[in-house]
């Protein structure tokens, strides 16, 4: 969203950065070549200088003598009118003539061969480039060694560098234009796409969930496959929402249409006693009505993903055993054998009470409103399970799944809400727990565990 | 301006009583004071190898424009010169010198302060080096001929011309030419060291010149008052610019510029990189290389002005015009230093010793 902060600025800076780095060296590169290339043209007046003076180095009155050619101290010079010195040494170093006392060749004597030195020079504070020719007379009889010293002054090494050099900028400056020009225009045909995704989105209805049909490249196929197949879950959220909703509507309305027929049916009557009647009746129907609608709200609690209760320790056997003494008289008003099975320790997972007494209590319904005669509520340890089993007819395998949704019935039953199983699939997944159906003991009923995660703290 | 003007005119009387006052001195200074109530004050050191009579017209001319700056000039001869400069550099603002290697040397070894002016921007390439050094006068060396030696031998136009009459006669022009002893004399030892260079024909010369029991003397002065006493016939190498002071009234002595080759002489300013006042020394260079000094130096002074500006009798351009391409200014380059290599002296004189003796010898 910030202007700092887009793709084409992020790629451009990452491109021309080092594009940067890149002619920064190639720029120093070329001044270091330039430098180097003037340094040998310029190299080779010095050698020549040094060369036409050391020719004219003669042995005369048993001493070096030389007589000194002008034209080799002028072809030191260029148009840039370089200031030139020269001397004449000899092999103990001292000053045989010259106008300036240079300082000499520092390397070791390298025998009677013809050597040629040159260097940079700072010398009284002027700065010059020298070469130094050490070589020897070759007189019959004389082989006295000596040094040619001549320098000049950088002024022409200089200005032919700066040429060069300006030269190369000039082209080095061309092919980066050129880069950057290209790198614009790469960029900004690499991100057309990301535009045509962005507008084929934004052109869409708000309320369509149907998939974005448009050809990207790769990366960007994988971004619209991706969204296409939250799209997907979204139509089937919205899809189980609406059958949601659907049932949910319709199971709030026959009983409130039970109620509205018994009560125009009962105000048809004058006897009070068929009032009477008819009040228990849609007072039971009104509490059952209640249930559902409180059974309805906790299971839409339970489906929201952002529903996270802080989960408290609890002790499993504790629990089983209270729902047990909740729930017996009235299984025992349907003749239904209520039973409790405990660990001998104590089995502590995190949880909420009320949630889990409530899906003991959904399946303990369950087990007895589906012919179930014997249910036992039974606590293991390692892994923590809560289990409830009967010995009803138990659900075909096949099926099993089937009753985790909501509002699925196994068999038409006025009774029953079909959230049951429901919740407790809501309540298990909001524990972290793995909701298990399987048949009962000897393959009769059925048998519905909690398995919670780990051993309890 | 009525008010202003007799005052002026009073200033120019005691510039001019100034002017001559001081040269009576043994010490050769002219001193040009500032004119009162011009507001700086600063002042200019001069030391030059610059003949008084020469140096007063420009003087004259430098207070006439700048007549805030007190001008004090030395002339002294370009050894001293030169060896004054290296005991106490910083004392002079200006060097004026015609020994053109010493001069070449100081600015080669980084003693010359950069002008960084329009004016020298536009001088001439060939009479500067850098911004340094600037050549301000073109002063060719010459033959002077009595005309006598014309009328009986014929004209002597140019080097050629000379050997020719030397060797034909030897014997009557014997001890009656004159040239320069280059072993005393620097500007003789430059000349012939510029001149071997330039033709191998001129050790033929120096070997008729040693045939002729030519003298060798120090100075173009001691030539001219020989020739003008009429001891010499023949003057070999003299300095063009006294040798036309001098003979303007000596009808019998002609002045030839060679026309094979001409050597020209160039006198060389600088600016010591020391100089205790250096922004009044740039003012002084600029105006000796400035249309207005040049000017000076063509009309009131023999020593020929450069600027390409400027032409008609005394200036570079009419000699060119007249001598073409015979006329060979000495390269302002590093050529010059060899000229000061003792070897290379030594060597260059004893050739020419050799070489005048030759004949003499058989």
């Amino acid at each position: 969203m910030k202007r700092g902060d887009s793709l084409y600025r992020r790629l451009l800076g990452w491109l021309l950065l080092p594009l940067l780095v890149l002619g920064s060296l190639i720029l120093i590169q070329a001044w270091v070549d330039a430098q180097r290339t003037a340094d040998r043209a310029f190299d080779r007046l010095l050698e020549a200088a040094s060369l036409a003076i050391a020719e004219q180095v003669q042995w005369q009155d048993d001493r070096l003598w030389l007589d000194l050619p002008p034209a080799a101290l002028d072809m030191l010079a260029t148009d840039a009118e370089e200031r030139v010195f020269y001397s004449l040494v000899d092999g103990q170093g001292r000053l045989i003539t010259g106008n300036a006392d240079l300082p000499g060749d520092p390397r070791q004597s390298l025998g009677g061969a013809d050597t040629l030195l040159y260097r940079h020079l700072d010398w009284q504070g002027l700065s010059l480039r020298q070469g130094i020719r050490r070589t020897r007379l070759e007189d019959w009889r004389v082989r006295e060694p000596f040094e040619v010293r001549v320098a000049h002054s950088r002024e022409g090494r200089d200005a032919l560098a700066a040429e060069l050099w300006r030269a190369n900028l000039a082209m080095i400056l061309a092919m980066a234009a050129l880069a950057t020009v290209g790198l614009l225009l790469a960029i900004r045909a690499a991100l057309t796409p990301l535009t045509r995704l962005r507008r084929a989105i934004r052109a869409r209805d708000p309320r369509t969930l149907a998939p974005l049909e448009l050809s990207l490249p790769r990366e960007l196929a994988e971004l619209r496959d991706t969204v296409n197949e939250l799209l997907a879950r979204m139509r089937r959220v919205r899809a189980n929402q609406e059958r949601f909703i659907g049932d949910a509507s319709h199971q709030l309305r026959t009983p409130l249409a039970g109620l509205s027929a018994r009560a125009e049916l009962a105000l048809r009557q004058d006897d009070p006693a068929r009032w009477k009647e008819a009040l228990v009746a849609m007072q039971a129907t009104s509490a059952r009505t209640a249930r559902l609608a409180v059974q309805l709200l906790s299971l839409t609690r339970l489906a929201n993903p952002e529903y996270r209760p802080d989960l408290v320790p609890l002790e499993l056997n504790a629990i089983a055993r209270q729902a047990v003494r909740d729930h017996w008289a009235s299984c025992h008003r349907q003749g239904v054998d209520l039973g409790v099975e405990t660990t001998g320790g104590e089995v502590w997972i995190p949880g909420l009470d009320w949630l889990l007494a409530e899906a003991i209590g959904n399946l303990i319904d369950n087990a007895c409103r589906y012919g179930g005669r014997r249910v036992t509520v039974r606590v293991e340890d390692g892994p923590p399970r809560l289990v409830v089993e009967d010995d009803g007819p138990g659900i075909p395998e096949s099926r099993r799944l089937l009753m985790l949704r909501p509002f699925h019935r196994d068999r038409d039953d006025a009774e029953g809400s079909g959230l049951g199983l429901a919740i407790v699939d809501g309540i298990a997944r909001t524990h972290g727990a793995r909701l298990q159906l399987s048949s009962g003991h000897d393959g009769r009923g059925l048998r519905v565990a909690l398995q919670f995660p780990g051993e309890a703290p | 301006m009525n008010m202003y003007r007799p005052g002026r005119l009073v200033c120019r009387w005691l510039l001019l009583l100034i002017l001559v006052a001081t040269t009576a001195g043994a010490d050769q200074t002219l001193h040009v004071p500032a004119t009162p109530g011009s507001g700086s004050g600063a002042s200019l050191v001069i030391h030059g190898a610059l003949d008084l009579p020469q140096m007063r017209p420009l003087l004259a001319g430098f207070h006439r424009e700048h007549p805030d700056l007190e001008v004090r000039y030395r002339n002294l001869t370009t050894l001293a010169l030169h060896e004054r400069f290296m005991a106490a550099p910083d004392e002079a603002d200006v060097l004026l010198s015609s020994a053109m290697p010493w001069q070449y040397r100081l600015a080669n070894a980084g003693h010359a302060r950069s002008l960084e002016s329009s004016a020298a921007r536009r001088w001439p390439a060939w009479a500067r080096w850098r911004h340094e050094l600037f050549a301000i006068t073109f002063e060719p060396i010459v033959m002077v001929v009595n005309e006598a030696v014309i009328e009986r031998f014929g004209e002597v136009r140019g080097h050629a011309d000379l050997l020719v009459l030397l060797e034909r006669h030897a014997e009557t022009l014997k001890d009656r030419v004159v040239t320069y002893d280059p072993a005393t004399s620097g500007a003789g030892y430059t000349y012939a060291i510029e001149e071997s260079r330039l033709s191998p024909r001129y050790w033929d010369l120096v070997a008729a010149l040693g045939q002729a029991e030519a003298e060798l003397v120090e100075t173009t002065g001691e030539m001219l008052d020989g020739l003008i006493e009429g001891r010499y016939l023949v003057g070999y190498n003299l300095l063009g610019s006294y040798a036309r002071d001098r003979l303007a009234d000596q009808p019998q002595l002609r002045i030839v510029v060679p026309e094979d080759y001409a050597l020209v002489t160039q006198r060389l300013a600088l600016i010591p990189r020391q100089a205790p006042h250096p922004a009044a020394a740039e003012r002084f260079l600029d105006y000796l290389i400035g249309e207005t000094g040049q000017a000076v130096l063509a009309r009131e002074t023999t020593l020929g002005a450069i600027h390409p500006a400027l032409e008609g009798p005394g200036t570079a351009t009419s000699l060119r015009q007249e001598r073409g391409e015979a006329l060979r200014p000495i390269t302002l380059g590093p050529g010059l230093l060899a000229t000061l290599d003792d070897l290379k002296r030594e060597a260059l004189l004893t050739r020419w010793q050799r070489e005048f003796s030759r004949r003499e010898a058989r």
